[in-house]
């Protein structure tokens, strides 16, 4: 980190190097497509590279660059749960036209050899389970147990309290024991 | 009721799927049948999650990244690349 903050190339590609697996796992659990996922991964090394400067070595560097990757993702989902239409069209479509006009095209997506990755790497029971969590759980069980990070380490890094951190993850774990219990019955 | 006899905590039981959990506290569940199957269902939870794979981006990664960061000098100054 000090040679990341005094300016080597070689420091930077080493942070990219280290982190680019951990971080591109959670934000691509988080949004599930490969391509946004690793533009945000993108959008969150850049931020942490070009702001080195602010880095404060209190901290540690890993709970910053989730934080970071973490405000990204949840940003996206939120803005997307406001974009997503309607199966029936706008709220605002008073006529069949309108709701037709407005509404989505389920047929319309052929699949791309992409997709098929992201269905065979995304495609297990634990990751389906893991989809179905809220976001806030999500990227709390994730880090836990995934990246084995502290209880500690994850409320510093989500800037959540510790208690909270806690509650979300024994939530996740009994909503995932149900989701899997329930595909084996 | 001593500590050996009381039932395990949700924390004691991510302890015990992980590994980590004494072995004094562990002994209970050799004698309480309600505790080992709750932590046997948490294990196995917790077994799935921790053998997850990470997943690699795409190759040039790094290079796309270090395309659009300012990479300061050594003096302090910003380089633009």
């Amino acid at each position: 980190m000090a040679w990341a903050k005094a300016g080597h190339e070689a420091a930077f590609r080493e942070l990219v190097r280290r982190y680019e697996r951990p971080i591109f796992s959670l934000l691509y659990r988080m949004v599930r497509d490969r391509a946004l996922a690793e533009d945000l991964a993108q959008e969150t090394f850049i931020k942490v590279l070009n702001g080195i400067k602010s880095y404060r070595p209190e901290f540690k560097f890993s709970s910053w660059i989730f934080k970071i990757a973490n405000n990204a993702a949840i940003d996206h989902l939120r803005k997307k749960s406001l974009d997503t239409l309607s199966l029936d069209g706008s709220p605002s479509a008073e006529t069949p036209e309108q709701m037709r006009a407005t509404s989505l095209q389920l047929g319309d997506k052929s699949e791309t050899p992409l997709d098929e990755v992201e269905s065979r790497e995304l495609g297990t029971a634990i990751e389906k389970a893991i989809a179905k969590l809220r976001p806030e759980y999500r990227s709390c069980i994730l880090l836990r147990h995934v990246e084995g990070y502290s209880y500690e380490e994850i409320a510093e890094s989500l800037e959540l309290p510790l208690g909270t951190v806690k509650t979300y993850i024994h939530r996740a774990r009994n909503e995932l024991r149900v989701y899997l219990e329930d595909r084996r019955e | 009721m001593n500590h050996s006899e009381m039932h395990l905590t949700t924390d004691e039981i991510e302890l015990w799927s992980l590994g980590l959990l004494g072995a004094q506290r562990a002994f209970h569940l050799s004698d309480c049948s309600l505790c080992r199957d709750i932590a046997d269902r948490e294990r196995k939870v917790i077994l799935e999650l921790v053998q997850l794979p990470r997943f690699a981006p795409t190759a040039g990664f790094a290079d796309r990244v270090m395309a659009q960061v300012k990479v300061p000098t050594p003096s302090g100054d910003w380089q633009e690349r």
